[in-house]
């Protein structure tokens, strides 16, 4: 009965995708969307709040506006301590020429981390309550969101995915994009690439390379360097990734130049038989903030953490996962935090 | 004749297993070959399984004439899609179902694949929308469907890779 309700569902979930024997919808615009949503209940022996909270509702869709042309968009509604907050995460306009070529421009997810534009704001999809520390959102640790114009593409012959991109960089707060425009003169400028071997499916290795010129109220005053690099094996039952991260930052008309670096190592194994439903997971993270870092001295504190949890798929398409979180900042000593979050996608069909 | 009541517990016992085994059992996606059959208008006749691969897992979204790819695919629990999903995803239906989610979300793909509820509806469907691929029964083709050869060989050879 559970096999015939998953297929069910299964049938529902794909059922938006516009199929129809009279009425083939290929040219027309037409919408496929999505809502994710999470609720999360927190007990720790830290400073922050606990209890109950609403996580983010995320709305996201894909327009195809013609045979080239898409749109992708992404809101989210965010459960603040006074309210709601209401954020666009990703609206980008592209042209497709072919899959080796693909020009768009708008907001992003700045392709310098590998979980950054894997996982984005549905919770659902990831494996683990929360993102590594340096990648969450809000983090001042990289530039997460991206404002700009972006080339990128599939050399399927290689096979390779690239993307070139030049943009605002991050805002007088360094944890912003720059939505408004960029702060000063000098823009940022992204590059990156995965590959992704065809008789290893499931497997990436690829990094990045991030330059930007950081300003506050005061005018620009350092230049910032990023480069990460990663490694991913996401196949079967087996959902293992690990990344390394440095920003370097140097201030204006100086020669010296700070280093902080940060990474974490996350494996996930959803277990056999009748138990596949149950995917636990660990990880390890760490981000060491260099002490005279002019960018990150009184912003952010080294952070250590381990994580272990397990994820329930109880439904297929909403997920209960319980985990553990013990986190050390600055040094300090460990604190305990226990999570139990249910999260869930939601498809949403469209039409023309 | 009356059954006693231990040939009545001992059938039924029997017929649990049975019913157990069968839900145990996964389906069966071997007896089945399935072609790929592409809008007539595509100009293509033979790809390598590597290429089929990188269709279907909507890496490849364009053809070479630059139209782009729609992906037609039969809706669960239908053999033919138990048989590519193992033999192209190498996926059950939740990591499916999630691969595309995830493509969609990370604005990798324009749209994910259209669903289609028969063999009749995937092969007229393909016929008539510029781009589209799908996969079908052997038993299903017709005359005036393009089945394209996959490393060469069409679905009655022996050796193709969709069996």
């Amino acid at each position: 009965m559970r096999r015939l309700f998953g297929f069910a569902l299964g049938g529902l979930l794909l059922a938006p995708f516009p199929v129809s024997a009279q009425l083939p919808q290929t040219e027309g615009p037409f919408l496929q969307a999505f809502l994710f949503g999470d609720a999360l209940y927190t007990i720790a022996d830290a400073d922050r709040p606990d209890g109950f909270k609403l996580g983010q509702m995320v709305a996201h869709g894909n327009a195809t506006l013609s045979q080239n042309v898409v749109f992708f968009g992404e809101v989210s509604v965010s459960a603040r301590n006074s309210g709601y907050s209401l954020a666009m995460e990703r609206a980008i306009l592209r042209y497709d020429f072919n899959d080796a070529v693909k020009v768009g421009a708008g907001r992003y997810h700045t392709p310098v981390s590998y979980w950054n534009t894997e996982f984005h704001h549905g919770l659902w999809l990831q494996g683990s309550v929360a993102r590594p520390e340096a990648i969450k959102f809000g983090s001042r640790y990289i530039p997460v969101h991206f404002v700009g114009a972006m080339l990128e593409g599939n050399l399927t012959s290689a096979p390779l995915h690239y993307s070139f991109g030049v943009g605002n960089g991050r805002g007088a707060n360094i944890a912003g994009g720059g939505d408004g425009g960029d702060v000063n003169p000098t823009r940022a400028f992204i590059a990156s690439a995965s590959f992704r071997p065809r008789g290893l499916f499931g497997f990436r290795v690829g990094g990045a390379f991030y330059v930007d010129r950081i300003s506050d109220a005061g005018g620009e005053y350092a230049d910032e360097q990023i480069a990460s690099a990663h490694i991913v094996w996401d196949r079967g039952n087996v959902e293992a990734s690990a990344e390394f991260i440095n920003v370097s930052h140097k201030a204006i008309g100086s020669n010296e130049s700070t280093a902080s670096p940060s990474y974490y190592a996350h494996l996930g194994y959803r277990l056999p038989g009748s138990l596949r439903d149950f995917t636990p997971y660990v990880r390890y993270e760490d981000m060491d903030i260099e002490d005279n870092d002019i960018v990150f001295t009184g912003v952010l504190d080294d952070y250590e953490a381990f994580v272990a949890g397990i994820r329930f798929d109880f439904d297929n398409l909403a997920a209960l996962k319980a985990e553990y979180r013990g986190e050390k900042l600055g040094g300090g000593d460990r604190m305990d935090a226990y999570f139990i979050q249910a999260s869930f996608a939601v498809p949403v069909s469209g039409g023309s | 004749m009356m059954k006693t009541r231990r040939e009545v517990i001992l059938g039924m016992a029997f017929g649990a297993v049975l019913m157990a085994a069968a839900w145990a059992q996964p389906a069966s996606a071997q007896a089945v070959a399935v072609a790929i059959v592409v809008h007539p208008a595509t100009e293509v006749d033979d790809l390598t399984f590597d290429d089929l691969k990188s269709i279907f897992r909507g890496e490849r979204q364009f053809w070479d004439d630059g139209r782009r790819v729609t992906l037609l695919v039969r809706a669960p629990v239908a053999e033919e899609r138990q048989l590519i999903l193992e033999r192209i995803y190498g996926m059950d239906e939740d990591q499916f179902r999630e691969y595309w989610i995830g493509k969609m979300f990370r604005a990798e793909v324009a749209a994910g694949p259209k669903l289609v509820y028969s063999a009749d509806m995937a092969r007229d469907l393909v016929t008539v929308i510029p781009g589209a691929i799908t996969f079908v029964p052997l038993s299903d083709v017709s005359s005036g469907t393009k089945v394209v050869r996959i490393d060469g060989l069409l679905p009655s050879d022996p050796g193709y890779a969709l069996r």
